[in-house]
Protein backbone atom coordinates (compact mmCIF):
# COMPACT_ATOMS: atom_id res chain seq x y z
CA UNK A 1 0.00 0.00 0.00
CA UNK A 2 1.68 3.29 -1.25
CA UNK A 3 0.90 6.55 1.10
CA UNK A 4 1.18 9.93 -0.14
CA UNK A 5 1.89 12.34 1.22
CA UNK A 6 1.58 15.86 0.59
CA UNK A 7 3.95 18.78 2.40
CA UNK A 8 4.55 22.68 2.26
CA UNK A 9 6.48 24.91 4.54
CA UNK A 10 6.45 28.53 4.94
CA UNK A 11 4.00 30.12 3.25
CA UNK A 12 3.74 32.61 5.68
CA UNK A 13 -0.13 33.44 5.27
CA UNK A 14 -1.89 36.92 6.29
CA UNK A 15 -4.81 38.61 4.90
CA UNK A 16 -2.90 39.11 0.72
CA UNK A 17 -1.88 35.44 0.41
CA UNK A 18 -5.57 33.78 1.47
CA UNK A 19 -6.85 32.05 -1.71
CA UNK A 20 -3.78 31.86 -3.58
CA UNK A 21 -2.88 28.04 -2.94
CA UNK A 22 -6.69 26.99 -2.49
CA UNK A 23 -7.47 25.99 -6.20
CA UNK A 24 -4.39 23.42 -5.67
CA UNK A 25 -5.25 22.50 -2.07
CA UNK A 26 -8.95 21.33 -4.22
CA UNK A 27 -7.22 18.39 -5.31
CA UNK A 28 -5.52 17.04 -2.86
CA UNK A 29 -8.55 14.32 -1.92
CA UNK A 30 -7.74 12.63 -5.20
CA UNK A 31 -3.62 12.97 -4.76
CA UNK A 32 -2.65 12.75 -0.78
CA UNK A 33 -3.59 10.57 2.02
CA UNK A 34 -2.56 13.87 4.31
CA UNK A 35 -0.72 17.74 3.87
CA UNK A 36 1.81 18.19 6.04
CA UNK A 37 2.69 21.82 6.71
CA UNK A 38 6.33 22.31 7.55
CA UNK A 39 6.28 25.52 9.80
CA UNK A 40 5.89 29.70 9.47
CA UNK A 41 2.54 29.05 8.70
CA UNK A 42 1.97 32.77 9.28
CA UNK A 43 3.42 35.97 8.73
CA UNK A 44 4.25 36.77 12.19
CA UNK A 45 2.44 34.61 14.89
CA UNK A 46 -0.72 36.60 15.16
CA UNK A 47 -4.04 34.90 15.81
CA UNK A 48 -5.83 37.04 13.11
CA UNK A 49 -2.69 35.47 10.71
CA UNK A 50 -3.90 31.88 12.18
CA UNK A 51 -7.15 32.51 10.90
CA UNK A 52 -5.89 33.24 7.36
CA UNK A 53 -4.12 29.49 7.99
CA UNK A 54 -7.45 28.38 9.48
CA UNK A 55 -9.17 29.48 5.76
CA UNK A 56 -6.92 28.18 3.46
CA UNK A 57 -6.07 24.92 5.18
CA UNK A 58 -9.16 23.83 6.26
CA UNK A 59 -12.25 21.61 5.62
CA UNK A 60 -9.78 20.15 3.06
CA UNK A 61 -11.02 16.43 2.64
CA UNK A 62 -7.46 15.28 3.78
CA UNK A 63 -6.03 15.06 7.44
CA UNK A 64 -3.88 17.92 7.74
CA UNK A 65 -0.56 18.01 10.42
CA UNK A 66 1.59 20.80 10.70
CA UNK A 67 4.15 21.99 12.62
CA UNK A 68 4.74 25.79 13.88
CA UNK A 69 7.84 27.57 12.91
CA UNK A 70 9.75 30.61 14.41
CA UNK A 71 7.50 33.37 12.46
CA UNK A 72 4.45 31.66 13.91
CA UNK A 73 6.09 32.61 17.38
CA UNK A 74 7.21 35.99 17.24
CA UNK A 75 4.37 37.66 18.75
CA UNK A 76 4.07 35.84 21.63
CA UNK A 77 0.47 34.55 20.96
CA UNK A 78 1.27 30.71 20.29
CA UNK A 79 -1.50 29.52 22.27
CA UNK A 80 -3.93 31.68 20.30
CA UNK A 81 -2.55 30.18 17.24
CA UNK A 82 -2.24 26.93 17.91
CA UNK A 83 -6.19 26.96 18.88
CA UNK A 84 -7.93 28.86 15.99
CA UNK A 85 -6.14 25.95 13.94
CA UNK A 86 -7.04 23.77 15.83
CA UNK A 87 -10.61 24.80 15.55
CA UNK A 88 -10.15 24.59 12.11
CA UNK A 89 -9.64 20.68 12.14
CA UNK A 90 -5.64 21.04 12.24
CA UNK A 91 -3.65 18.54 13.99
CA UNK A 92 -0.38 20.76 15.82
CA UNK A 93 2.01 18.82 16.37
CA UNK A 94 5.33 20.37 19.54
CA UNK A 95 7.46 17.72 20.53
CA UNK A 96 4.18 15.49 20.25
CA UNK A 97 2.98 12.70 17.53
CA UNK A 98 -0.64 11.43 15.70
CA UNK A 99 -1.13 7.94 13.72
CA UNK A 100 -3.53 8.29 11.36
CA UNK A 101 -5.03 5.23 9.71
CA UNK A 102 -4.77 5.67 5.57
CA UNK A 103 -6.63 2.82 4.27
CA UNK A 104 -5.36 0.00 6.68
CA UNK A 105 -2.14 1.65 7.00
CA UNK A 106 -0.88 3.32 10.10
CA UNK A 107 0.78 6.69 9.05
CA UNK A 108 2.91 8.18 12.17
CA UNK A 109 3.89 11.63 12.04
CA UNK A 110 6.10 12.98 14.79
CA UNK A 111 6.65 16.63 14.71
CA UNK A 112 8.36 19.50 16.67
CA UNK A 113 9.60 23.06 15.66
CA UNK A 114 13.27 22.41 16.34
CA UNK A 115 15.49 25.09 16.49
CA UNK A 116 19.62 25.51 15.61
CA UNK A 117 22.48 25.08 16.79
CA UNK A 118 24.31 23.36 13.93
CA UNK A 119 25.86 20.59 12.27
CA UNK A 120 28.34 18.18 13.48
CA UNK A 121 31.90 19.92 13.74
CA UNK A 122 30.95 23.29 13.50
CA UNK A 123 27.92 23.47 16.21
CA UNK A 124 27.26 25.03 19.09
CA UNK A 125 27.74 23.82 22.84
CA UNK A 126 26.17 24.03 25.94
CA UNK A 127 29.10 25.92 27.23
CA UNK A 128 30.20 29.59 28.25
CA UNK A 129 27.19 32.16 29.17
CA UNK A 130 24.28 31.46 30.18
CA UNK A 131 22.21 32.67 26.80
CA UNK A 132 24.83 30.27 25.13
CA UNK A 133 23.52 27.51 27.18
CA UNK A 134 20.15 27.83 26.70
CA UNK A 135 20.48 27.79 22.90
CA UNK A 136 21.78 25.18 23.33
CA UNK A 137 19.34 23.58 26.13
CA UNK A 138 16.15 24.62 23.86
CA UNK A 139 17.56 22.26 20.43
CA UNK A 140 18.19 19.41 23.18
CA UNK A 141 15.19 19.73 24.51
CA UNK A 142 13.42 19.92 21.67
CA UNK A 143 15.57 17.18 19.78
CA UNK A 144 14.25 14.92 23.01
CA UNK A 145 10.81 15.24 22.70
CA UNK A 146 10.78 14.35 18.97
CA UNK A 147 13.06 11.52 19.80
CA UNK A 148 10.51 9.96 22.00
CA UNK A 149 8.06 11.22 20.00
CA UNK A 150 8.58 9.30 16.92
CA UNK A 151 10.16 5.91 19.25
CA UNK A 152 6.72 5.64 20.99
CA UNK A 153 4.74 5.10 17.88
CA UNK A 154 3.07 1.84 17.59
CA UNK A 155 2.51 2.58 13.81
CA UNK A 156 3.89 0.72 10.00
CA UNK A 157 5.52 4.12 8.37
CA UNK A 158 6.92 6.84 10.36
CA UNK A 159 7.49 10.66 9.13
CA UNK A 160 9.11 13.27 11.29
CA UNK A 161 8.02 16.48 10.58
CA UNK A 162 9.94 19.92 11.39
CA UNK A 163 10.69 23.03 10.69
CA UNK A 164 14.30 23.81 11.12
CA UNK A 165 16.57 21.30 9.21
CA UNK A 166 17.50 18.44 10.92
CA UNK A 167 20.89 18.21 8.08
CA UNK A 168 22.95 20.57 6.12
CA UNK A 169 22.55 18.97 2.99
CA UNK A 170 19.09 20.36 2.68
CA UNK A 171 21.08 23.60 3.56
CA UNK A 172 23.08 23.63 0.01
CA UNK A 173 22.15 27.25 -1.36
CA UNK A 174 22.28 29.27 1.95
CA UNK A 175 25.50 30.74 2.89
CA UNK A 176 27.25 28.67 5.24
CA UNK A 177 27.67 31.14 7.94
CA UNK A 178 23.80 31.59 8.99
CA UNK A 179 24.02 27.22 9.38
CA UNK A 180 23.58 27.37 12.80
CA UNK A 181 20.43 29.25 12.86
CA UNK A 182 18.82 27.15 9.92
CA UNK A 183 18.72 23.59 11.84
CA UNK A 184 20.74 21.14 14.43
CA UNK A 185 22.29 17.84 14.13
CA UNK A 186 20.44 16.66 17.13
CA UNK A 187 17.29 16.94 15.55
CA UNK A 188 19.07 14.50 12.82
CA UNK A 189 20.01 12.18 15.93
CA UNK A 190 16.33 12.05 17.33
CA UNK A 191 15.06 10.91 13.51
CA UNK A 192 17.78 8.51 13.47
CA UNK A 193 16.86 7.04 16.53
CA UNK A 194 14.17 5.37 15.17
CA UNK A 195 13.16 3.60 12.00
CA UNK A 196 12.08 6.58 10.25
CA UNK A 197 10.71 6.64 6.89
CA UNK A 198 10.88 10.61 5.74
CA UNK A 199 12.10 14.14 7.34
CA UNK A 200 10.25 17.09 6.15
CA UNK A 201 11.31 20.24 6.76
CA UNK A 202 11.45 24.05 5.83
CA UNK A 203 13.07 27.26 7.19
CA UNK A 204 15.97 27.34 4.72
CA UNK A 205 14.43 29.16 1.99
CA UNK A 206 17.19 29.22 -0.33
CA UNK A 207 18.23 25.68 0.40
CA UNK A 208 17.98 22.43 -1.79
CA UNK A 209 15.00 20.09 -1.78
CA UNK A 210 16.80 16.44 -0.96
CA UNK A 211 18.88 14.87 1.41
CA UNK A 212 19.36 12.23 4.14
CA UNK A 213 20.47 11.59 7.75
CA UNK A 214 23.58 9.72 8.82
CA UNK A 215 21.36 7.08 9.48
CA UNK A 216 20.08 6.84 5.45
CA UNK A 217 16.38 8.65 6.13
CA UNK A 218 15.68 10.59 3.48
CA UNK A 219 15.50 14.16 4.21
CA UNK A 220 13.14 16.79 1.83
CA UNK A 221 12.95 20.63 2.48
CA UNK A 222 10.03 21.28 1.41
CA UNK A 223 9.74 25.22 2.18
CA UNK A 224 7.41 26.49 0.16
CA UNK A 225 10.08 28.93 -1.91
CA UNK A 226 12.69 26.06 -3.02
CA UNK A 227 9.31 23.71 -3.88
CA UNK A 228 8.00 26.16 -5.98
CA UNK A 229 4.74 24.91 -6.57
CA UNK A 230 1.53 25.23 -3.57
CA UNK A 231 3.13 21.45 -2.13
CA UNK A 232 5.20 18.21 -3.53
CA UNK A 233 3.80 15.17 -3.07
CA UNK A 234 5.83 11.70 -1.77
CA UNK A 235 4.59 8.43 -2.30
CA UNK A 236 6.40 6.14 0.04
CA UNK A 237 6.42 2.22 -0.85
CA UNK A 238 6.68 -0.81 1.25
CA UNK A 239 8.30 -2.40 2.60
CA UNK A 240 8.84 0.55 5.34
CA UNK A 241 11.94 1.51 7.41
CA UNK A 242 11.06 -0.83 10.50
CA UNK A 243 9.57 -3.66 8.76
CA UNK A 244 12.93 -4.64 7.48
CA UNK A 245 16.88 -3.20 8.37
CA UNK A 246 16.28 0.01 6.59
CA UNK A 247 16.04 1.12 2.88
CA UNK A 248 20.07 1.57 2.61
CA UNK A 249 20.42 -2.58 3.65
CA UNK A 250 17.46 -3.31 1.17
CA UNK A 251 19.30 -2.44 -1.63
CA UNK A 252 22.34 -3.40 -0.36
CA UNK A 253 21.15 -6.59 0.21
CA UNK A 254 19.07 -6.95 -3.53
CA UNK A 255 22.32 -5.93 -4.95
CA UNK A 256 24.63 -8.76 -3.32
CA UNK A 257 21.48 -11.39 -4.03
CA UNK B 1 38.17 60.29 -3.92
CA UNK B 2 35.99 58.79 -1.68
CA UNK B 3 35.17 62.00 -0.33
CA UNK B 4 34.28 63.32 -3.50
CA UNK B 5 31.88 60.77 -4.40
CA UNK B 6 30.33 60.73 -1.22
CA UNK B 7 29.36 64.50 -2.03
CA UNK B 8 28.69 63.47 -5.59
CA UNK B 9 26.11 60.73 -3.94
CA UNK B 10 27.94 58.00 -5.44
CA UNK B 11 29.37 56.36 -2.66
CA UNK B 12 29.16 52.58 -2.75
CA UNK B 13 26.27 51.37 -0.13
CA UNK B 14 28.53 49.72 2.85
CA UNK B 15 28.41 46.62 4.63
CA UNK B 16 26.50 48.66 7.60
CA UNK B 17 23.90 49.64 5.36
CA UNK B 18 23.39 45.90 3.52
CA UNK B 19 22.79 45.16 7.29
CA UNK B 20 20.50 47.81 8.24
CA UNK B 21 18.08 46.98 5.50
CA UNK B 22 18.61 43.11 6.19
CA UNK B 23 17.08 43.64 9.27
CA UNK B 24 14.50 46.47 8.46
CA UNK B 25 12.87 43.57 6.30
CA UNK B 26 12.76 41.12 8.56
CA UNK B 27 12.55 42.66 11.97
CA UNK B 28 9.28 45.18 10.48
CA UNK B 29 6.43 43.13 11.37
CA UNK B 30 4.60 44.59 8.12
CA UNK B 31 7.32 42.91 6.11
CA UNK B 32 8.77 40.15 8.16
CA UNK B 33 10.73 38.74 5.28
CA UNK B 34 14.22 36.34 6.38
CA UNK B 35 14.44 35.24 2.80
CA UNK B 36 15.24 38.54 0.84
CA UNK B 37 19.02 39.10 -0.09
CA UNK B 38 20.42 42.58 -0.11
CA UNK B 39 23.37 42.87 -2.61
CA UNK B 40 25.51 45.44 -3.48
CA UNK B 41 25.81 46.68 -6.90
CA UNK B 42 28.56 49.06 -7.85
CA UNK B 43 26.29 52.55 -6.72
CA UNK B 44 23.19 50.91 -5.84
CA UNK B 45 21.41 47.84 -3.34
CA UNK B 46 19.58 45.07 -5.51
CA UNK B 47 16.92 43.64 -3.33
CA UNK B 48 16.43 40.16 -4.50
CA UNK B 49 13.92 37.10 -3.54
CA UNK B 50 10.81 35.70 -3.82
CA UNK B 51 7.64 36.38 -1.68
CA UNK B 52 4.08 35.57 -1.25
CA UNK B 53 2.29 38.25 -2.51
CA UNK B 54 2.55 41.47 -4.94
CA UNK B 55 1.74 43.44 -1.65
CA UNK B 56 4.60 42.45 0.05
CA UNK B 57 6.99 42.96 -3.06
CA UNK B 58 5.69 47.04 -2.90
CA UNK B 59 5.55 47.38 0.99
CA UNK B 60 9.30 45.98 0.59
CA UNK B 61 9.88 48.99 -1.93
CA UNK B 62 7.92 51.44 0.02
CA UNK B 63 9.55 50.51 3.35
CA UNK B 64 13.32 50.55 1.56
CA UNK B 65 12.77 53.93 -0.21
CA UNK B 66 11.32 55.59 2.92
CA UNK B 67 14.10 54.58 5.34
CA UNK B 68 16.95 54.77 3.18
CA UNK B 69 15.74 58.04 0.86
CA UNK B 70 19.29 58.82 -0.23
CA UNK B 71 20.40 54.84 -1.87
CA UNK B 72 19.38 53.92 -5.75
CA UNK B 73 17.15 50.81 -4.91
CA UNK B 74 16.87 47.99 -7.34
CA UNK B 75 14.01 45.23 -6.67
CA UNK B 76 14.65 41.37 -8.35
CA UNK B 77 11.97 39.98 -6.49
CA UNK B 78 9.23 37.39 -7.54
CA UNK B 79 6.27 35.36 -6.84
CA UNK B 80 6.51 32.13 -5.15
CA UNK B 81 4.19 29.99 -7.74
CA UNK B 82 1.53 28.01 -5.83
CA UNK B 83 0.07 25.77 -8.78
CA UNK B 84 -0.99 21.59 -7.89
CA UNK B 85 2.57 19.87 -8.79
CA UNK B 86 2.46 18.02 -12.11
CA UNK B 87 5.03 14.93 -10.60
CA UNK B 88 5.42 12.96 -7.58
CA UNK B 89 8.23 11.78 -6.26
CA UNK B 90 8.57 8.11 -5.70
CA UNK B 91 10.24 7.09 -2.80
CA UNK B 92 11.17 2.96 -2.32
Amino acid sequence: MVIRIAAVGDVHLDQDVVGRFRPALEELPDTADVLLLAGDLTRHGTESEARCVATEFGGLGVPVVAVLGNHDYHCDEVPAVIRVLEDAGIVVLEGTNVVLDCTGVRLGIAGAKGFGGGFAGRCASEFGEPEMKDFVRTTSAISEQLGVALREMDCDVRVALTHYAPVPDTLAGEPPEIYPFLGSYLLGQAIDSAPTELALHGHAHAGSERGTTPGGVRVRNVAHPVIKQAYSVFHLHPPYAGATAGKVSAVSASGIS
Amino acid sequence: MAKRDAEAGAEPPDDYLEAAIQRLLTENTEIAEQGITVTRRDHSVVLCGEVESAQRREEILRLVLERFPQVPVTVDIGLIRTQAPTEVEELR
